[in-house]
């Protein structure tokens, strides 16, 4: 019992904790942020098994983890007020060739980082070549080119 | 085809729903449905334990014993889960502990109403049904098994 306690804490902390920490997506991870995944993940296994290592823990662990994530989909899917908290909107950060900055500020990107992300995916050099750039849910950016 | 690989997933989530509400009921060791209790035939001894564990876990296990005031008695612990498992701690300190034959004869001292109790801890790494015995005197004797999942 109390193992499927812990890992439902476990699993509503980190997910505050990571709306927390916002959007990011994997690909723009730096090192230093893949550093720090792997020692929350160290720190969370400690908390989530205890000193139990027996199989059945481990099972009843994930079991609970799998049962609140397919779960808590099925319930965004019911529920459009509780996707909207637990996944957040797309922002728009570049409006026809115009960084809004205000926004950019609130999803801490600078315009190097939308710049960067409009080379990468669409070979675009300049901020007029833009038409709209988007912070996705999953934190990419999606540029869609000025034609 | 898609249709079966969607029914699967379907199915394969709420027998992990169930299996969660099982564990949050004790099934899988630490809950109401794993705390047990047994009193032997006169009344004078009484155990608490779990009934469901997991191997390489601790386990509570709770022995009173009603005797006659402010006079020792002489507890028998005896089984395989005495035996299997080991006992990481035991409080209060027995006056002596001897071993009889396999087993472990404690001698505890009583309050003022003639009961002892004694609290132990044990951790088993084994699988599978282990039996524990408990006596106090030639009247009174508990027998108990746990279960314990891999």
């Amino acid at each position: 019992m109390d193992s499927i306690l812990r890992a439902a804490g476990m699993y509503v902390a980190l997910m505050l904790l990571f709306r927390v920490a916002g959007r990011r997506s994997l690909a723009d991870l730096t090192t230093f942020d893949f550093v720090l995944l792997l020692i929350i993940g160290e720190a969370t296994q400690q908390a989530l098994l205890g000193d139990d290592f027996s199989f059945t823990n481990a099972m009843l662990v994930i079991a609970t983890l799998i049962v609140l994530d397919v779960g808590l989909s099925l319930a965004k899917l019911n529920s459009k007020p509780l996707a909207r908290l637990l996944d957040g909107h797309a922002t728009l950060v570049v409006e026809h060739g115009r960084f809004l900055h205000h926004r950019m500020r609130r999803v801490r990107l600078t315009e190097d980082d939308i710049l960067e992300s409009a080379r990468d995916s669409q070979g675009l050099e300049k901020v007029e070549q833009i038409k709209f750039a988007i912070v996705e849910r999953n934190g990419k950016i999606s540029i869609i080119p000025d034609e | 085809m898609q249709q079966r690989v969607w029914r699967f997933e379907r199915v394969g989530w709420y027998v992990l729903v169930v299996i969660v509400l099982l564990g949050l009921a004790g099934v899988f060791g630490n809950g109401p449905l794993s705390n047990a209790q047994v009193t032997s035939a006169d009344g004078r001894l009484h155990v608490e334990y779990q009934r469901l564990s997991r191997s390489g876990t601790t386990d509570s296990l709770r022995i009173t014993v009603r005797g006659s005031a402010r006079e020792p008695i002489m507890v028998l612990l005896d089984g395989s889960l005495l035996r299997e498992a080991s006992i990481e701690t035991l409080q209060p300190q027995p006056q002596a502990s001897l071993s009889q034959g396999k087993a472990i004869l404690l001698q505890l001292g009583t309050s003022e109403d003639g009961i002892a109790t004694l609290y132990l801890t044990v951790r088993s790494e084994s699988v599978g049904t282990l039996e524990g015995i408990v006596r106090a005197g030639p009247s009174s004797a508990v027998h108990f098994t746990t279960f314990l999942f891999p």
